[in-house]
């Protein structure tokens, strides 16, 4: 079996690219750097722009204006083919008249690589991802997680500089998914290519990430590391986004060192000189319940075995709060809930940016 | 299929009711053809119509190796539809997947004037068409007839192939180009493959659609081009028709038509379904 050495090169930088499709933007001018070897994640929404980009990594879509560029040279107007990227593709896209290794070996087969070597380099990739044992197979034989194995494998077979997949693991059922999420960022680390991922899914993106970007509407609105974008999201529309469940946002008035909601008064660790409208995000896990603080209605409590979540009422708006231990709360009981002071997020009302 | 529900017997009775009939006023024509063809003239005159007769060969033997063979025909007409679907399908496997898959302008005119062509009667085509061959030295010619025959087989196949095209997958090609292939080693090793049924099925009925043709052929043929569907009139004279060897003559006609039928019907039959699910082209 030959090894596949890690590569030190796969460097990509977007500058300014807008994508249009006949009226509509779907891409707004983005810009963004992945560095060599780096599992990048593009997360967002549907149709907020991910799979677009991806797409114009790939050469599979032209720009409308910007350009790509990988590993310093410009390569926003190569064919695809032209780019040594490698593509998985949410529906796999295996050729379903050939075997599992023909498909692995077809990107071999285009440049024209020997049989010998091509034999060596797709038993290789096969083993990698475990389908050694499939290779005289169709696609057609084979349970979609093992597709989803021939689609890495044909990925990986010829060393590309860059792996583009879209979201890959969509097509699989819950347990299987959690499993090859897992092993392909093992393969990742263990082949150093540079790897750009989109989904949707944001604990798929927490998990794997070195870094993501998160797409809303066409547009980047934050990139960092998963802990970073948990911590602080940048706006109010990342914070609604990140977490399982998302973040709670209530709309309030801040003044002083403390935010006031439905009459109640809440203390913030930041302090502003004016009163002003914000809204102001609590992570259901750093919600607690009290004795005091802000007054809730329970709308329900959903018991998740190991631990519960708890839907809040606070005059119309709706809170949920996360909690190792079932409480004894049932609906329709009134309760008080706070939070530590430095764990709120409190974001401008007006334009959803990060105020503190 | 095999979890519906049995078919309820009263039911089924009267499908296959329907079905026999159906095929019984299909194939009536083809049997009494058959029966004449082994006949003599004298039994074939007889009224009322006998079928306990004894059978000869004699009509094959003067259609085959006699005076009025159609053997010279039969070459004809395959010679003539031989390269009408050759150069048909040349033509339109690519024309079909520029339609199905590239951007270019007037695509959406294209396709309609690629329908368009086959909504004009025939008929109001053939002094045009006339005119044209005798001005270009091509009536009753292999290249003027096969020319001609082009005309109506060549939008009829792209029509039929675009939606063979259209039901592979795009991200399949997307993979290949991704995988180095560009854009003709994608078609050639990606989608051609997957599209062969629909290939067959084309090729079949373009094939039997110039092999069938009649009309154009009696008007654009003449003694040297004479498919066989317009030799079989040498049987029908003003005195008297011969009918027994008319109907050997059919028969022999008929031959490669129904041995491709039954040779592709399982191709045929998926193709008229295909599209029907979506997806269901590609494998």
């Amino acid at each position: 079996m030959t090894e596949i050495a890690p590569i030190n090169t796969g460097a990509v930088r977007i500058e300014g690219v807008v994508k249009k499709h006949g009226q509509t933007t779907v891409l707004h001018g983005i810009d963004l750097a992945i560095e060599p070897g780096e599992f990048f994640v593009l997360l967002g929404p549907s149709g907020s722009g991910k799979t677009t980009t991806l797409r114009i990594l790939a050469g599979l879509e032209a720009v409308n204006a910007g350009h790509v560029l990988m590993d310093g040279v410009d390569v926003t107007t190569r064919e695809p083919g032209a780019r040594d990227v490698a593509m998985v593709f949410q529906s796999y896209a295996l050729y379903p008249h050939m075997t599992v290794e023909q498909n692995v070996g077809f990107p071999l087969k285009m440049v024209g690589v020997g049989r010998d070597e091509m034999g060596r380099a797709v038993a290789g990739a096969a083993a990698k991802v475990g389908i050694g044992h499939l290779l005289q197979r169709t696609p057609g034989q084979l349970s979609g997680g093992q597709q989803q194995r021939v689609a890495l494998a044909r990925a990986i077979v010829r060393q590309p500089r860059l792996f583009l997949l879209d979201e890959p693991l969509s097509n699989l059922d819950a347990k299987l998914r959690l499993e090859t999420r897992l092993e392909l960022r093992k393969l990742q680390r263990s082949l150093g290519v540079t790897t750009v991922y989109v989904t949707h899914d944001q604990e798929e993106a927490m998990t794997l990430a070195d870094r993501l970007a998160v797409f809303m509407d066409g547009r980047i609105v934050q990139v960092g590391t998963p802990r970073e974008i948990f911590a602080r999201p940048m706006s109010v529309d990342v914070a609604g986004f990140i977490g399982t469940p998302p973040m709670n946002l209530l709309a309030g008035e801040w003044e002083g060192h403390a935010v006031s909601v439905a009459g109640s008064t809440l203390p913030v660790a930041f302090e502003s000189a004016t009163a002003r409208d914000v809204v102001i995000g609590i992570r259901p896990g750093d919600l607690r319940l009290a004795d005091g603080g802000l007054a809730v209605r329970v709308e329900r409590v959903e018991d998740l075995g190991d631990s519960a979540i708890v839907n809040l009422k606070v005059g119309a708006q709706a809170l949920k709060l996360k909690t190792d231990r079932l409480p004894s709360l049932r609906e329709g009981d009134d309760a008080f809930v706070d939070f530590a002071a430095d764990r709120a997020h409190l974001f401008d009302a007006a334009g959803g940016a990060r105020l503190a | 299929m095999n979890t519906a529900a049995p078919t309820p017997i009263p039911r089924q009775i009267a499908l296959y009711a329907i079905a026999g009939i159906g095929l019984a006023v299909w194939a009536f024509p083809v049997l009494w053809g058959l029966l004449t063809s082994f006949k003599t003239e004298r039994d074939v005159l007889a009224y009322p119509p006998v079928f306990v007769f004894t059978p000869t060969l004699a009509n094959y033997r003067e259609v085959i190796f006699g005076a009025s063979s159609i053997v010279p025909n039969l070459i004809s007409s395959l010679i003539v539809a031989t390269l009408a679907t050759a150069l048909t399908m040349l033509f339109a496997v690519p024309a079909a997947y520029a339609m199905a898959r590239l951007r270019f302008p007037a695509k959406r005119g294209t396709g309609f004037y690629v329908l368009a062509t086959q909504m004009l009667p025939p008929v109001g085509l053939i002094i045009p068409y006339y005119l044209v061959l005798q001005k270009i030295g091509g009536l009753d010619t292999y290249g003027g007839l096969t020319v001609i025959y082009l005309t109506f087989s060549l939008p009829f196949a792209i029509w039929l192939m675009v939606s063979y095209f259209e039901d592979v997958p795009l991200e399949m090609e997307e993979a290949a180009l991704l995988d180095r292939a560009g854009r003709l080693r994608a078609l050639w090793h990606v989608i051609l493959p997957q599209v062969r049924g629909g290939i067959a099925v084309t090729t079949i009925f373009v094939f039997l659609n110039a092999w069938n043709e009649f009309m154009f052929a009696v008007v654009l043929g003449g003694n040297r081009v004479r498919p066989v569907t317009v030799a079989m009139f040498n049987f029908i004279s003003v005195e008297q028709t011969q009918w027994a060897r008319l109907a050997a003559g059919a028969m022999l006609a008929m031959a490669p038509v129904i041995l491709i039928g039954l040779f592709a019907q399982r191709h045929i039959v998926k193709g008229l379904t295909v599209g029907a699910v979506k997806g269901g082209g590609r494998r």
